[in-house]
Parts: structure tokens; C-alpha cells; sequence
């Protein structure tokens, strides 16, 4: 028993990381109809910022995340500037061929400036964690999750009870209609691919520490974040929440019970079933073909 | 100087296609409600949507207040004063009544989060059946409650011209009617409203002057009763047959 | 390439690429013997031949596949596990490397192609993932990270392909083949329905396509072709291991695709070589090749979307000429003039709800076989909702549609139009990359149609229908190219070639100019009386007017009169619907 509420800790915190990188790609999917393929080099990106300005630079280690975060907000700005406003009135097809492009780009510019040999990043605090009972909580996954919480909560914030979150919201559901009433469309799009940017910055800044920041660790999280989206419900923002939760859960229960070196397949197997059998998730509406 | 004017007014959607428009001309006097009849394909939504910025090839000149809207992006016409109420109300499915009609005020600037919500409640006071709607969602309003959320909106840009499209577009004909009394007071309260209507008999009832377009031309124009008279006027709806 | 009625030649492109095989022989064998160009050629080549798989899935169909490279380590482990560890000869190990490849390409396509573009992407990306796992940790199989060395030569009878000369003459003459192949594809029936599917898939299932099969077939062709590529490259380079075939080298295979230009076997080939023999030349880049890779996928994709294959394409298209020559007419069923009492199309209790909205309330009529049966209605009636129902593109709420005496409610499109159902579009859906020919030909040849499986007299019913609306000079053009008013023209003749026992004409004169709604008033005149049951929707009373024989108006989604145009048009709810009830005068405007 005492295994099994270590592996639900463990696999909760995981699937926070997962829900944030999916909560970032829902929020493109809502605003701008964009299937950004380039979503986990948010969350690589963002950890080798933290990398240069606390291991290079030497600067504190909040202060660190705080410009890192900041950088992404900027950086999510000239990646929408890149690889979709040319694109914007092409269509669907281009745009995700271009942001796999992007995803590519910046893996193997990060590689050459970098070098291959993953980077080792401590965590936010140096006590390595507290027990619970007979759960030994990693203070590194108390940080992601208690994050997380906090960056939904504020998300919900934002969304719900700021005006800028109900210009957002009205964006996504009809841009046409948000211009005529004088909302300035492109703004809200690069604020949204901005913040996006932001939300995965953060989670690849917090996983960092467990996982060594190297070049591909954000493509392997993209593809669970994905999934995650798919499983919870396609479009759906507390999908992508409980898709990745429910993900990082599974993936840790199935590598421990089941087998350790196909870990990774749990996702892309989870996500294959789904698409074949349940395309809509589990909060998804049924997916109807347009006429 | 009219407060509204357009000048042989020539658009269409694409490059390839033909024009839809090939040459209107509308003045609309401040304070007025000024309809554009005919039947459908004639060209009345796509001149709303050419004032409002949607059609991407247009030529001749909308002016409004003197101020040549051509060429502006839809935010900047919408900034200027020209709120438009498109077709089919288009009102924000996954927002409130309330969130909907207080985006109506996106616009404006310098306006205190006070006076927004102060102004919203007087479109309550506007709209008493829309009280109880307040924090309803927009998908799961009726054509007629949709009908009145988006003119409130509409309204919320204290626009210098309102622009009205097919607002009887689907809806019963009591409901009809209560849209259109409602049209009444808003101008009597100093809105000018252009209004793009295929139910002639019921734009008529409200309009100052009416132009009647067929196939993208002004066929004729005037104030209601000489419209209301001219056969012509049937005509470009039903084709060749008159009164049998 | 001029389209002429030689163009159904069933051996076109055989005799050059004969010829073509022979010259590749000759120049492998005439390269020297330094095993460096033997490689360069070999990669390039077996690499050529998996990006052609992409040219097909992606390029004629607009399925996105991220998964070449797998399918690709499919056929080339496929080789090496059946050469080394089952002692197998090249050949039938090459074969269950491509069995294995076309068989989890169309178990993964039946799966996904259902939806939309970008889950068949994540869902190629994950397969492509799992395999990647397997081929790492399924040690006992697939001999892990550390690969699979030493993989023989093959042999085929007395001849052996064990030099480098030999294999690479072998590489290169399957290129030819799969080339000549892959060409020919794009002007047969199937590629031409492969290519409606991507410029308009709606349309493509009411012109008889059934869309689902063919992204499927395309996808597993794609998975084939990449299959034979590999064993290819397994064969050659006699070394393979799990990272040779990763996510990122189906990024470099979408790269080389779509630089070459994904439209054609010949500009992905283009493409290829130079990606392959480029960074040979700039070898500094080497450490940040695969970034320049993903750099320039959005360049292309902003500036070359066609590929370089494109630029040059566009040229030779600007000099088509007219075809000449007389073909038989337009056959319009044999009965001429009255109609008949049957009725060929019959609506019972249609209904058509939205949530709460009622587009169709409830709709009955029935359409004699042989008339010109017009529907009218103000905007928001539910016509438009009503033909799309009848021709399978919404799923009613309730109600029954009766076709030919057949019940057609729940088929889906491509059978309604296999029975005979045909119709146009008020957004005019055409198939933008093809030309006007191509497009008519797709209609020409709907499962069903007397000439469908003769490819000769599929151009031949095409040129008619051309000939019908007027537009035989046009027929090289890219359809794009034709003013809108033409365009129409095109779908019209499209659905004319497919032989139709009912034309379903949605707004047939939107956007029309007054010539040209003229012209289409002749046509439809033209059309009358030859046996042709036509339902048309439109807002031109004129030409209503003109051409039909009995009219059906709808209000609020409910049937509100139905008789002649004399009675229709006089009626007082026919009135009162498009102008209004009499309201009282001026009371609230002054």
C-alpha cells in the first residue's frame, strides 16, 4: 500500500508537468487553431534558460527562474512571429508542418550551442524532502505540484475574472466577431502564444531537476502532453488538466507493476486506444464531421 | 454632410469572383434609421460588411463623419464608431450575457471598469427579458434572446452607427416584432441605425428611407410609402410576377 | 505534359523508363569503384524511393504521415532479421520487411484517418515513438541499440549483387520502377481520387469517392513504399541499427519531400539529392544539419510551398493547349420530353434539428422523375440544409429519403451518388490542383458509370460534358485559373459526366453576373426535356421562373406551398413569407 501511494505521489507530480505543457497546447488549439508541434521545446527551452543564468551566469536561483520566465514570454512572441502569422491564412496543414519544423530547429540549435551531455540542475530547495506518513514527499514534486495548483488557479483567474481573459476566451470561440467588436485579434493571439510559451518554460524549469535538462527532453514530453490533450478531450481546458494527471499516474503505476523500459510506450499505447476507440476523451464533445 | 456616406460603392470576396457589389450609393443622415431592402444575393449584408472592413476588395468611398473607412483594418472601423451586429447575432457561446455585452464597450478606451458595468446594467433596463439571463450562457439562448443580447452589445460601443443585419433572420414573427420595437426606441433614444432587412414590410415600418438593391445596384429608394407603393419593389423580390 | 486522349495509352511512361533502366545500370557501373559515391548514391537513393511513399500520402492525398522512417526501419529490419537471424534470401526477406510495413500502415490509417489532420499526426508520431522502443529494448528480436551487423548481399539466381556497383544498379533500377509508378498514379483513377480527397473531400464523396478508402490506401501505399526503401538501405549499407530510423529522419524525409515539391515523384527526387548531397559539400554544418533541416521546413512553407519541382511546373502549364478533335455527346438518359408520373425523389417527414434548432421541421415532397423541380425560401429556410441532407452530408434527425425506389437516408455520399445522385455546391467545391479536365474526369468516372472502368472513353464522356457547358477550350487549365462564373460551369459539367438520374444544383447563379446567368439559363433550358430530373436551389426568381416546372417553398424549416410557379408565387404565405406581414404604417417611425 505504502508503494502504491508513493507511485500515485510520484506519478501525480509527472502528470503536473504533463498538464501544464498540455495546458499551454490547448490554449494555441482555442485561440488561434494552432497544433503547435513545438510545445515540449517550450518546456526544453525554458529549463536550459534557467540552466545559463543559475549554472553559467551564477545569479540566484529565483531570480533565475523569474528572468528565465520572462525570456519565454518574450521568446513565445517571436515563435508565433516565425512560424505562424506568415502561415495564418493558409490553413491548418502548413501551420503544423511549420512548428514541427520549429520543434527540429530548436532542438538542434540548443544541441550545437549546448553539446549533447545533459546538464544537472538542483531543485528549489535543498532539504530533500519531507515524510508523510509513509509517503517520502520529494520537495522537487511538492514544487511542481503546489505550481501547478498555483498556475491553474491563477489561469482561472485570468480566464474567468479579468477582462483580458474574457477578450481571450471571446477570441477563441469567434475571432471574426471579436474583431467587429474592436478586440484586437493578432494581440490576443501573441499575448496567447505568449503565455503558452510561459506555461511551458515553467514546467520544463521545474522538471528540470528530476529529469537532467538535456536536448530531447522536451519532445518525448510534448508527445505524452498530447496525448494527455487527446485522453482528457481534445479542446477541453480541465481535460488537459486530468489527461495529464491521469497519464503521468498510469505511466508510473505501468513502469513500476509492468515493465520499466517501455514506460514511455504506456503514453502513445493510451493514446492510440483512445483515438481508435473514444476520439472525443473523456470530457471531449463527440467530433462530429462538418458538413 | 451626411453622417454616413457611400459613394459608388463596387466589392467583392475574391479576386476571381465577380463583383457583388458594382456601385451603390447610400447616405445615411445622423439620427435616421435608413433600410436596405431586396432580395437575397442583391448585395444589402455585403455593404454592411464592406462599411465594417470583412469584404477584402473594395472600391469607391465609405466616409464616415467625412473619415474614409477604405482600406482600414475591421478593429480601427470598429474604434471609429461603426458597431456592426452581423448575421446570424454571433454572439460568444461559451460567455454570459452579461461578458457578451459588456465586450460591446472593446472599442472604447478609457472607459473605468465602473462606468462599464454601470452602462451595462442600463442595456437591462433596455432589455428587461434578458434579467433574468444575466449569467446564462450564450449557447442556450433562444433566436429572440440572441437577437437582443447582440443589439445590446451593439449598443454598449455608443457607436456613432449602428449597423443592423438581418435581425429578424430566423425568428418567429412575434419576436419579429419585439425586435423591431425595440429598434424603434433605440433610435428614438438618437442611434443611427442602417439596417439591412428581407422582410420588407416590417424594416419599413421602422425606417425613415428605405433603398430597395437588386443584384448589387440601387433599384429605387425613397421613404416608405412611395416604396411601399412601387411595384417595382415586389418585383425584385418574387421576380416577374406582379399582383396576379 | 499535354493530356490528349493518348493519354489512357496503358504502357504511357513504359518505354522511357525501360530505357531509363538501362542507362542507370550503365552509370552505376561506370562510377568509380571508391565506396564513398557508392554510399552517397545508395542513401540517396533508397532514401528517394521512402520520400515518393511520402509524395503519395502527402502530396496527392494531404494526409500527413510522420512516420516514413519507421516504415522505412520496418523494410530494413524486416532484411536484416530475416537475412541474419532466419537465414532467409534477400528477396522474401525484403518482402515480409514490406508485408510488415503496408500491414501496420493500414491497421494505423483504418484507425485514425477518420479524423482530422492533426491526430492522424500525433498518431503517426506516436507509432512511430512505440517502434522506436521496440527496436531498442526488444532485444532478443530486434537485437537492441546496438543493431544488426554484417547483413549479406543478395542473389538471384546466377547473378550476385554483392559489389557495390551491382547492389547500387539494383537500387537504382527499383527507383525507376517505384518512379514510373508512383507518376503514373497521379493520372490514373485512383490518383485523380486521391487528389480530390485532398483539394475537397466533401465534394469527392458526392462525386462518388469513397474518401475513407482512399486515404487508407494511400496511407498504406506510403507505408510500402517506405518498406521497399529500407530493405534497400539494410541491403546496402549492411549495418543498421534503432537510431537510423528515429522521429528525426522522418522529419529529414518530410524535408526532402517538400523541397523537391510533395506534388511529384520527380521533384521529391530532386529534392532528395540535394539534401543528401549538399551537406556532403557544406560539411561544417554537419553538427547543425537537422536544425537547418527544421529552419528550412518553415521556409519552404512560407516561400515554396510547391517546392522547386512547382516553380518549374508552372511554367510548363502556362502553354497548354486546347485539345482537339470531336468525341461523342453528352449522353442525358435516353427519354426526351414529357415528364412522367413516377417520381424518382421522394421526402417523407424530413426533420433536421440543431441542438434546439429546427432547420427542417418535418418536410415532405416529392420530385417527378424528368421535371425541373425548384426549392425556394427566404434565408434561413433550410434549403441549404435540406440538399445537404438528401445528398448525405448531415445525418437526419428523422424522416425518409427515397431515391430510385431505393431508401437512401443513412447511405453515405459516394453511395447516393453511385445510385445516381449528383449536385453542385454554393461555394463552388472544385478540385483546385487539377485541371478543368482532370476535374471532369472525376466525375466521368463514379463507380457505376457505364465508361468508368475505360480510361479512353473517361476523357471522351469528359470533353463532352465540356463541350456541353461551353468550355472545351479551357480544358488544360488549372481550374483555379477560370473566373468564378466558369468554375461553376466545371461542377456543373462534373456532375454531368457522372451520368446522373438526379442534379441537385445549390445556388447554381450565386455570383453569377447577368451574362452569365444567362448562359446558365440556356443550359438548364437545354437540359430540360432529355429525361434529366433536376432540383434546384436558388433566390433568382427569374430564372426560377424561367426553367422550372413545379416549385416547393420552405419557411422556418416547414413546407409552406408546392405547385406551379403561377400558383406558387401569387400564394399569400409565399408572399408574406419573403416581404413580410402587412405591418401598420408609420405608427412607431416618425
Amino acid at each position: 500500500m505504502a508503494i502504491f501511494l508513493q507511485l500515485l505521489f510520484t506519478g501525480l507530480g509527472i502528470g503536473a508537468i504533463y498538464a501544464l505543457v498540455a495546458l499551454g497546447f490547448v490554449l494555441l488549439i482555442r485561440a488561434a487553431s494552432v497544433v503547435n508541434f513545438a510545445q515540449g521545446q517550450f518546456a526544453m527551452v525554458g529549463a536550459y534558460m534557467l540552466v545559463i543564468c543559475f549554472n553559467v551566469l551564477g545569479l540566484p536561483y529565483l531570480l533565475s527562474m523569474a528572468i528565465s520566465i520572462v525570456l519565454m514570454a518574450v521568446f513565445g512572441v517571436i515563435f508565433a512571429g516565425a512560424t505562424y502569422w506568415p502561415l495564418r491564412h493558409r490553413g491548418g496543414l502548413p501551420v503544423i508542418i511549420s512548428t514541427i519544423g520549429a520543434s527540429i530547429f530548436l532542438e538542434n540549435i540548443v544541441l550545437f550551442l549546448y553539446g549533447p551531455s545533459p546538464e544537472v540542475l538542483p531543485g528549489l530547495f535543498d532539504s530533500p524532502g519531507i515524510q508523510v506518513g509513509q509517503v517520502f514527499m520529494d520537495s522537487q514534486y511538492l514544487s511542481i505540484l503546489v505550481a501547478a495548483a498555483l498556475l491553474v488557479i491563477l489561469q482561472y483567474f485570468i480566464f474567468e475574472k479579468t477582462l483580458l481573459g474574457k477578450k481571450l476566451q471571446a477570441t477563441s470561440q469567434d475571432k471574426e466577431m471579436a474583431s467587429l467588436l474592436g478586440i484586437p485579434v493578432a494581440a490576443m493571439i501573441l499575448f496567447t502564444f505568449s503565455y503558452s510559451a510561459m506555461l511551458g518554460g515553467i514546467a520544463g524549469m521545474l522538471v528540470a531537476p528530476v529529469l537532467f535538462v538535456s536536448v530531447g527532453m522536451g519532445g518525448l514530453i510534448a508527445l505524452k502532453a498530447f496525448a494527455a490533450n487527446i485522453i482528457g478531450g481534445y479542446g477541453s481546458i480541465p481535460g488537459a488538466i486530468l489527461g495529464g494527471l491521469a497519464l503521468g499516474v498510469a505511466e508510473t503505476m505501468g513502469a513500476a507493476y509492468i515493465s520499466v523500459p517501455y514506460k514511455d510506450a504506456f503514453a502513445f499505447a493510451m493514446l492510440l486506444m483512445f483515438l481508435m476507440v473514444r476520439p472525443q476523451g473523456l470530457f471531449g464533445e463527440k467530433i462530429s464531421e462538418k458538413a | 454632410m451626411s453622417l454616413l456616406e457611400i459613394e459608388n460603392l463596387t466589392a467583392r470576396y475574391s479576386s476571381g469572383a465577380g463583383d457583388v457589389l458594382k456601385g451603390i450609393n447610400v447616405s445615411v443622415e445622423e439620427g435616421e434609421i435608413v433600410a436596405l431592402l431586396g432580395a437575397n444575393g442583391a448585395g444589402k449584408s455585403t455593404t454592411l460588411r464592406s462599411i465594417s472592413g470583412l469584404v477584402p476588395h473594395v472600391g469607391g468611398a465609405i466616409k464616415l463623419g467625412g473619415v474614409s473607412l477604405l482600406g482600414q483594418s475591421v478593429e480601427a472601423i470598429a474604434r471609429l464608431g461603426v458597431a456592426h451586429v452581423p448575421e446570424g447575432r454571433r454572439v460568444f457561446p461559451g460567455l454570459t450575457v452579461a461578458e457578451n455585452i459588456l465586450l460591446g464597450a472593446s472599442n472604447r478606451k478609457g472607459v473605468s471598469r465602473a462606468e462599464m458595468n454601470r452602462e451595462v446594467d442600463e442595456k437591462f433596463d433596455l432589455f428587461p427579458d434578458l434579467v433574468r439571463l444575466r449569467d446564462a450562457l450564450g449557447w442556450t439562448l433562444s433566436g429572440g434572446q440572441l437577437q437582443m443580447v447582440a443589439v445590446a452589445r451593439g449598443l454598449m460601443a455608443k457607436p456613432r452607427v449602428l449597423l443592423l443585419d438581418e435581425p429578424s433572420l430566423g425568428l418567429a414573427p412575434l419576436i419579429v416584432q419585439q425586435v423591431f420595437r425595440i429598434v424603434a426606441e433605440i433610435r428614438r433614444r438618437g442611434t443611427t441605425v442602417l439596417l439591412v432587412e428581407q422582410n420588407a414590410n416590417v424594416a419599413l415600418s421602422v425606417a425613415d428611407r428605405g433603398y430597395v438593391l437588386e443584384t448589387g445596384k440601387v433599384l429605387v429608394s425613397g421613404k416608405p410609402a412611395e416604396l411601399w407603393k412601387d411595384p417595382q419593389v415586389r418585383a425584385a423580390y418574387l421576380g416577374g410576377h406582379a399582383i396576379a | 505534359m499535354s493530356v490528349n486522349l493518348a493519354s489512357a495509352r496503358l504502357w504511357r511512361g513504359f518505354p522511357q523508363a525501360i530505357l531509363a533502366c538501362f542507362a542507370v545500370v550503365a552509370v552505376a557501373f561506370m562510377l568509380p569503384s571508391d565506396g564513398y559515391y557508392l554510399n552517397i548514391l545508395m542513401q540517396a537513393v533508397t532514401y528517394a524511393i521512402a520520400v515518393s511513399g511520402l509524395v503519395v500520402v502527402l502530396g496527392y492525398c494531404g494526409q500527413i504521415s510522420i512516420a516514413q522512417a519507421a516504415f522505412f526501419g520496418l523494410g530494413a529490419y524486416g532484411v536484416a532479421i530475416g537475412m541474419v537471424d532466419y537465414h532467409l534470401g534477400f528477396f522474401p526477406a525484403w518482402l515480409c520487411g514490406i508485408g510488415a510495413a503496408g500491414l501496420l500502415g493500414l491497421l494505423l490509417g483504418l484507425g485514425s484517418l477518420r479524423l482530422g489532420g492533426h491526430y492522424l499526426a500525433m498518431v503517426t508520431i506516436s507509432f512511430q515513438q512505440i517502434l522506436t522502443l521496440f527496436l531498442t529494448n526488444w532485444l532478443e528480436f530486434t537485437h537492441g541499440p546496438d543493431g544488426i551487423r554484417d547483413i549479406p548481399r543478395p542473389r538471384l539466381g546466377p547473378i550476385s549483387f554483392e559489389g557495390g556497383h551491382a547492389f547500387l544498379a539494383l537500387c537504382l533500377v527499383t527507383l525507376v520502377i517505384v518512379t514510373l509508378a508512383v507518376w503514373r498514379l497521379k493520372t490514373g483513377r485512383l490518383g485523380r481520387a486521391m487528389q480530390a480527397v485532398r483539394d475537397n473531400e466533401l465534394a469527392a464523396g458526392t462525386c462518388g469517392i469513397n474518401v475513407f478508402a482512399t486515404k487508407v490506401i494511400a496511407f498504406g501505399l506510403s507505408a510500402v513504399l517506405g518498406g521497399i526503401g529500407g530493405g534497400l538501405f539494410a541491403g546496402g549499407f549492411q549495418y543498421i541499427s534503432p537510431d537510423q530510423f528515429s522521429f528525426g529522419e522522418s522529419i529529414v524525409l518530410l524535408t526532402m519531400a517538400l523541397l523537391g515539391g510533395v506534388q511529384s515523384p520527380f521533384g521529391s527526387l530532386v529534392g532528395t539529392m540535394l539534401l543528401i548531397i549538399l551537406p556532403e559539400w557544406l560539411r561544417f554544418l554537419k553538427q547543425v544539419y537537422l536544425a537547418v533541416y527544421g529552419a528550412s521546413v518553415i521556409l519552404i512553407m512560407v516561400f515554396l510551398p510547391d517546392g522547386l519541382w512547382g516553380l518549374m511546373l508552372e511554367r510548363v502549364r502556362k502553354r497548354a493547349k486546347p485539345i482537339l478533335g470531336d468525341v461523342a455527346k453528352l449522353p442525358l438518359l435516353t427519354q426526351t420530353g414529357q415528364e412522367s408520373a413516377e417520381f424518382v425523389l421522394v421526402i417523407d417527414g424530413l426533420a433536421k434539428h440543431f441542438g434546439g434548432l429546427k432547420a427542417l421541421d418535418g418536410i415532405s415532397l416529392a420530385v417527378r422523375k424528368g421535371s425541373v423541380h425548384a426549392l425556394i425560401g427566404p434565408n434561413g429556410s433550410g434549403k441549404s440544409t435540406f440538399i445537404n441532407v438528401i445528398t448525405g452530408l448531415y445525418k437526419p434527425t428523422a424522416g425518409k429519403v427515397t431515391f430510385a425506389g431505393r431508401d437512401i437516408t443513412h447511405a453515405p455520399p459516394h453511395e447516393r451518388n453511385r445510385a445516381g445522385l449528383a449536385r453542385t455546391f454554393q461555394n463552388i467545391r472544385v478540385f483546385r490542383g487539377m485541371t478543368v479536365l482532370e476535374n471532369i474526369m472525376v466525375g466521368a468516372e463514379r463507380p457505376g458509370n457505364d465508361i468508368a472502368e475505360n480510361p479512353a472513353l473517361v476523357v471522351e464522356r469528359a470533353l463532352a460534358a465540356l463541350d456541353f457547358v461551353g468550355l472545351r477550350g479551357d480544358a488544360h487549365r488549372d481550374v483555379g485559373a477560370l473566373s468564378y462564373g466558369h468554375q461553376r460551369y466545371v461542377e456543373i459539367a462534373r456532375a454531368l459526366a457522372a451520368t446522373p438520374q438526379t442534379l441537385l444544383l445549390d445556388e447554381p447563379a450565386a455570383g453569377l453576373n447577368l451574362t452569365e446567368k444567362h448562359e446558365l439559363g440556356e443550359l438548364l433550358r437545354r437540359l430540360k426535356g432529355h429525361g434529366l430530373t433536376i432540383l434546384i436551389i436558388d433566390h433568382d426568381m427569374k430564372l426560377v421562373e424561367q426553367v422550372a416546372d413545379h416549385i416547393t417553398v420552405l419557411n422556418f424549416g416547414k413546407r409552406i406551398a408546392d405547385g406551379s410557379p403561377r400558383d406558387v408565387l401569387n400564394h399569400p404565405d409565399v408572399i408574406a413569407a419573403y416581404l413580410g406581414e402587412p405591418q401598420e404604417e408609420a405608427g412607431a417611425a416618425s
